[in-house]
Order: structure tokens, then C-alpha cells, then sequence
């Protein structure tokens, strides 16, 4: 259930029964209302009898007085007459002005024409005379006064009579009133309790509907979450390589199992461990601790390789060759909130990354062996024949023909395996290499190479230009070089080998500068296509008809590189210009990275 | 170069070798096995004799500078298709498409005798 819509609801709850008690509240209002009026208009009645008697008394007064007087002829008796008398017109003016309707008011008119006769007409003479001293006791004058005061007395109970009758309804009314009163305020608190319970099911049982869809939605959302979690986990776990997810501050929250096996950590126990206690790190090369990776990523804060010849110390202190990378994890707003280390055991691919270039070294002495071979059994096959004929009978000029060509050929022998020697010794340490015996001797052994496909050499290398190296590695670099050169050069093809001082590599070596030697290598062969010249220096790729071990170029970027040089190739496959010139510069006093094996 | 005549029990072998001192002591060495010789330093100058000259068999070097002897054995085989052709090489080993250009193939320091028969079977 969406919040809204439980709002509306919160809403309908309150405001329906509001709503209806506000409705009763205004029946009952009216009904009292009604009520008000019926106990007003039975007070107005009270008001109305009470006035009439008033009125009956003050005549009664009068009478009374006027009986008393013409008894006694005592004036004292004549002052309840008078005080009647000033009090009865404001007594009939204000019952008029409460009288119900315009007959009653005419009905009170009349009542009050008849005491005006009979105190004008009767009660006023009477006391003159008296006061006059005459008889009073005539019969017929006094029963004319009692009728007009007979009379007088009838409309007075009439009028009572009415007004009490009226009363006797409104409170019949009022009664009535209240009767239906309560039973409606029973029917109306009924209804509305009927209804706001009604209404009140209806609306709980769309709040229950609705906390069953959401608890629903929430089931489903929780099991969601739960199989995504689950999914990032098996995810985490089928990860061919380690990773190790940390917090903000470096402690480990999450550890997957090629991670655990790598660095020799249980996931338990490597949990809530600083990173650097479980992936401590050293370089390969100097066997320092490398930079925390933490603060590398810190520091670049996006992806990071951190450094190619990395060494793993286990938990057992034993080592692994590794390629890692790290990364930040950032939340919705891009604050830092922990980092993703990955990394991979390369000790396999290590060990065979030096087989590799092992069997290229091989592949290049095996060559060169045949050269060898080659060159030895040439003077080898004259000696042995020599001595075949040495066996049979010869002249003594002859013999010392052949013992002398025979010594000449084994000189041959002795210069070839010492010029091998020479070009091979193995050294732990750059030695001084001359660059122009040192060419001299590679193309040496390369002549019957260079011969047997007519082609020339021409070169142009100076005396003087020297450097430090280790000559096993840097000729088969040239080897390896001049042999593409006359492959791609073909018969009667022409190999330009020229070697120059510079002060500094022409190339962005992004090393400081330093002097040393170009030695470029220049051919007119086909030229290679511009398509495989990205590849040229990766392993494995050959652009040769035969191919080789596609391995050349790139193991001879390494020595270079090894040597504090370059090497970059140019190459044109133009109908004019075809041909391909490749340039090796090589430092006169490098640093070198790693010994040479 | 030289020129000569043969005679009948007398095989004629031309020897091409740049090889000079080799192919100045087999010279002497077929001589002496009773074979007349003809020597050539190079794949050019054999052609021509062996053009001209009733030679018998012919002993080639491989590597030699302009012509090697493969492309040597070729020229000579479309001259004279029927002349056995023994190929002397400092290779331990050529490929095929070499070896298939000739009657048999041999590594120099084989030793002298194992030349004599090989030449020998050739020539029956």
C-alpha cells in the first residue's frame, strides 16, 4: 500500500464520523430549537394567566373597597379602590401586549370597556353619592352593578379559561416534542453508529487489504533482495580471481573464496581485518612493501593498476607472483565509502612468460648452431679428406701441400669457435662492447646467411662508438634483426647497417636522457602492411610466409628496453619507397632494471 | 676450367663448390679413385661446363653466394635430365624441396670413403 492512499484513508476514518455526529448535533440542535419554543410559548401563557388574575384581583380590590365604603361610609376603605384603580390600566396595557392574537387583544378590549362602564357607570356614582350622603341601597342600583360586575367576571374566567387551554396544548406539545425527541436522538445516535461502523469495516478492511499487499510487496521486495544478495554473492565467489571488499577505513567486509586461497586467510578470520594485515604486498624487484593500495586509490580515486611485478605474501609467508587492481566505491551522492581490491595469481603466466622467452633463446642458439655446424663442416670435410689421402702414397711435395691446407682449415675451426665464444660468454654484469666489433662478429657469422641469397651488406659503423651491455642478449637482438632483414630483403637484396652517436634516445623513452648509439637497420623489402604494424611487437605474431616463433620483436623490445633503449619501426609499403628501416637506441652507460640470467 | 677428353673407362664428375680449399682437395681425391674431374667455384661456371662437357655425375655444394645449388641442380637437370646429381652440403639436413632436385644427398665430413660409394652406386 502506497502511503497516499493510506493518507486518504487515515482521512476518510475521521472526517465520516465527524461528519455524522455533526449531522445528529444538528438534528438535536433543531429539535431543541422546536422544544425552546413550546416551553417559551408555555412561559408566555403562565405570563398571561398571571396577568389576567392580576387583573381579576385588582377588580375584585375595587369591588371589595366599594362594598366596604358604601357599608361604612369610611373613606379607608375606598384605598384599595383607588390603588386598583391607578395600577389596572398598565395591568391591561401589558396584558394586550401579550395577548396571542388580535381577537384576544379585542376579547381584553372588551373587558376592559366593561370595567371602564362599570366604574364610570356604577362604582364612580356610588361613591359620590355616598360621599354625598345619600342612599345607596337601592336594589335595582346595586344588581345593575352586580350584573356589570358579573359580566365583567365571566369574560375574565373566559379569558383565563382560553389562556389555560392554550397552555394545556403547548405543554401537550412540549411533551410530544421531547418524546419524539428522544426517540429520534435513539434512531439518529443508531444510525450513525450503524453507519460509522459500516463505514468504519469498509475502510478497515481496505487498511487490511492494504497492509496485506504491502506486507506482500514487502515479502516479495525482501526475497528479491535476498536473491540478488545471494546473486552478487555466488557472482563474488564464481569470480575467477580474488576480491576483497573494504570499507571506507580499510577494514575487510567482504572476501571471496579465490581471495582466501590466495592470500591463505580464512573468510572469517580475514573479515573485519585491516586490508594491509591480509594482502600484504612487496615488490618483486626490490622486496620493498609497495604503497598501501588504499592510498593509491585514494589518492587517484579510479581505477588503479598497482604495479606489474608484485609479490602476495601468504598468511604461510609464502609468495605468489600477482596482477592487481583496485577501485573506490562511491555511494548515490559520491562519497567514498570503501574500495573493490581485485587480483590474480600470474605465477603460472609468469613462469611460462620466461619459458617462453627461455625457448626463444633457444631457438636463436639452435639457429645459430646450425650456422656453426655449417661453417665447421666445411673445413672439417677438406681435413678428413686430407687425411684419407695422406693414407695412400703421395709425393713429398704433396704431403706438405695437404698438411699445409689441412692446418689451414683447422685455423678456420679455431677462429669460428672462438668468435662463437667470444659472442657468448655469459656475464652477471654489463661489460664494454665496441659497436663496431661487435656488429662485425654477428655479421661474421651471418656471411654464408647473407651469401647464399646474393645479398649485400653495406655498412657505415664508426670505431669509436662504445657501450655497456650484455653482448649474449644484444646479439640476438642484431641477429635476430638482420635475419628479418634479409628475409624481407630477398635475393640480391641490399641490408643498410649503420650505427651513429647521439646525445639522447630520438625517442620519448620517458627515461632522463642520456648519450649513446643509433643503430638502424635499413631493408627494401616488401614493406609490412600497415594493418599488422600495431601487432609487430606483441608475442606470437609473425608476418613472415614461414613463420617463426613470432616471438622475436617482442623479445627484442625487452632486452632493449632491459638496456635503457628503444626500438621503433618504420615501414613503407609505397610502389617507390617499399622497404622497412628499423632503429635501436641503446644507452652508452644504462641503468639496467633487472640482471640479465 | 679445364677441358678434357675422356676415356671410355674414365667417368667424367664435375665438382661445384665456393669452397675453394674443398674442392681443391676432392678434386685430387676423385683423381685418385680413378675419375676424371672438372671443378667449378660457383653455380654459374658449373652450369656452363656441364653444358659443355660429357659429364657423368655431378658433385654440388648447396650454399654458395648468387646461385644456390638447388637453383643449380634445377638449370642442370632441365639441360641433361638423365645425369645423376650428388648434392655435398655443411647442412646437416635441407628441406625436401631441395633434396627432391637430386639423386642423394650428403653432409660434408661424412669422410671420404662414404663419398667413393655413394658416387660409385650412382654411377652403376
Amino acid at each position: 500500500m502506497n502511503s497516499s492512499r493510506f493518507d486518504r484513508i487515515l482521512h476518510q476514518v475521521l472526517l465520516v464520523p465527524v461528519l455524522a455526529v455533526l449531522l445528529g448535533a444538528a438534528a438535536i440542535a433543531w429539535q431543541i430549537h422546536g422544544a425552546n419554543l413550546t416551553v417559551a410559548n408555555i412561559a408566555l401563557s403562565d405570563e398571561r394567566i398571571a396577568e389576567t388574575l392580576i387583573i381579576e384581583k385588582l377588580i375584585s380590590d375595587q369591588e371589595t373597597g366599594l362594598r366596604g365604603f358604601q357599608t361604612t361610609r369610611d373613606p379607608r376603605f375606598l384605598e384599595p379602590y383607588f390603588s386598583a384603580r391607578r395600577q389596572l390600566p398598565d395591568a391591561f396595557q401589558h396584558r394586550t401586549a401579550i395577548a396571542t392574537s388580535a381577537d384576544r387583544r379585542s376579547n381584553i378590549f372588551r373587558i376592559q370597556q366593561l370595567h371602564d362602564t362599570w366604574e364610570g357607570g356604577f362604582a364612580a356614582p356610588l361613591i359620590a353619592s355616598i360621599q354625598g350622603g345619600a342612599d345607596t341601597s337601592d336594589v335595582n342600583l346595586n344588581l345593575s352593578g352586580k350584573r356589570m360586575m358579573d359580566q365583567l367576571r365571566k369574560e375574565l374566567v373566559d379569558q383565563n379559561s382560553f389562556t389555560t387551554q392554550r397552555r394545556d396544548q403547548y405543554t401537550r406539545d412540549w411533551k410530544n416534542q421531547v418524546r419524539f425527541m428522544t426517540v429520534a436522538l435513539l434512531v439518529l445516535a443508531g444510525a450513525i453508529g450503524a453507519l460509522i461502523g459500516l463505514y468504519g469495516r469498509k475502510l478497515m478492511h481496505q487498511v487490511s487489504e492494504a497492509y496485506r499487499d504491502s506486507n506482500e510487496a514487502l515479502r516479495v521486495r525482501a526475497e528479491h533482495t535476498y536473491q540478488s544478495e545471494q546473486r552478487i554473492r555466488t557472482i563474488l565467489q564464481s569470480i575467477g580471481d580474488g576480491v576483497i571488499a573494504c570499507n571506507a577505513q580499510g577494514i575487510i567486509e567482504d572476501i571471496n573464496d579465490v581471495a582466501c586461497e590466495l592470500t591463505g586467510w580464512p573468510e572469517q578470520g580475514a573479515r573485519n581485518l585491516p586490508l594491509t594485515d591480509v594482502f600484504r604486498v612487496i615488490s618483486q624487484s626490490t622486496r620493498e612493501p609497495v604503497e598501501n593500495p588504499i592510498d593509491k586509490i585514494k589518492r587517484i580515486t579510479r581505477i588503479v593498476g598497482l604495479g606489474r611485478d608484485t609479490i602476495l605474501i601468504r598468511r604461510d609467508g609464502s609468495e605468489i607472483f600477482i596482477d592487481d587492481s583496485g577501485a573506490p566505491i562511491r555511494d548515490k551522492q559520491g562519497n567514498l565509502v570503501g574500495f573493490v581490491l581485485v587480483f590474480r595469481d600470474i605465477t603460472i603466466a609468469k613462469k611460462s612468460q620466461e619459458t617462453i622467452l627461455a625457448n626463444e633463446k633457444l631457438a636463436v642458439a639452435g639457429r645459430l648452431a646450425a650456422t656453426i655446424a655449417h661453417e665447421i663442416h666445411n673445413p672439417l670435410d677438406s681435413v678428413s679428406n686430407i687425411l684419407y689421402l695422406l693414407g695412400g702414397p703421395s709425393t713429398p711435395e704433396e704431403t706438405h701441400r695437404f698438411l699445409q691446407l689441412a692446418s689451414q682449415e683447422l685455423a678456420r675451426v679455431t677462429h669460428i669457435t672462438r668468435a662463437m665464444l667470444s659472442l657468448y660468454s655469459e656475464t652477471n654484469t654489463p661489460v664494454h662492447l665496441n659497436m663496431r666489433e661487435f656488429l662485425d662478429s654477428i655479421l661474421t657469422l651471418m656471411e654464408r646467411r647473407f651469401l647464399s641469397d646474393s645479398i649485400t651488406v653495406e655498412t657505415e659503423i664508426p670505431d669509436t662508438l662504445n657501450i655497456r651491455g650484455f653482448p649474449a642478449e644484444l646479439r640476438q637482438v642484431f641477429s635476430n634483426l638482420l635475419t628479418n632483414a634479409a628475409e624481407a630483403a630477398g635475393h640480391h637484396g641490399i641490408i643498410r647497417l649503420k650505427a651513429n652517436p647521439v646525445d639522447q634516445s630520438p625517442y620519448d623513452t620517458g627515461r632522463l636522457a642520456s648519450p649513446g648509439v643509433v643503430v638502424t637497420i635499413e631493408d627494401h623489402g616488401p614493406g609490412i602492411p600497415d594493418t599488422l604494424r600495431p601487432d609487430l611487437f606483441k608475442p606470437f605474431i609473425s608476418t613472415k610466409a614461414q613463420p617463426g616463433t613470432g616471438l622475436g620483436l617482442w623479445v627484442s623490445r625487452g632486452i632493449i628496453n632491459r638496456h635503457g633503449g628503444t626500438i621503433e619501426l618504420k615501414s613503407s609499403t609505397a610502389p617507390d619507397t617499399h622497404g622497412t628501416t628499423v632503429s635501436v637506441f641503446l644507452a652508452a652507460d644504462p641503468v639496467m632494471e633487472v640482471a640479465g640470467e | 676450367m679445364e677441358s678434357l677428353e675422356t676415356t671410355k673407362d674414365q667417368r667424367l664428375i664435375l665438382c661445384v663448390d665456393d669452397e675453394l680449399v674443398g674442392l681443391e682437395i676432392r678434386k685430387v681425391l676423385l683423381e685418385r679413385a680413378g675419375y676424371k674431374v672438372l671443378s667449378a667455384p660457383n653455380g654459374p661456371a658449373g652450369i656452363e661446363l656441364f653444358a659443355s662437357q660429357p659429364v657423368d655425375a655431378v658433385v654440388l655444394d648447396f650454399a654458395m653466394p648468387g646461385m644456390n645449388g638447388g637453383e643449380v641442380a634445377v638449370t642442370m637437370r632441365s639441360l641433361k635430365p638423365k645425369v645423376p646429381i650428388l648434392m655435398l652440403s655443411a647442412f646437416t639436413s635441407l628441406p625436401s624441396e631441395v633434396t627432391g632436385l637430386v639423386d642423394t644427398y650428403m653432409t660434408k665430413g661424412e669422410g671420404a670413403p662414404a663419398l667413393l660409394v655413394r658416387l660409385g652406386s650412382l654411377l652403376q
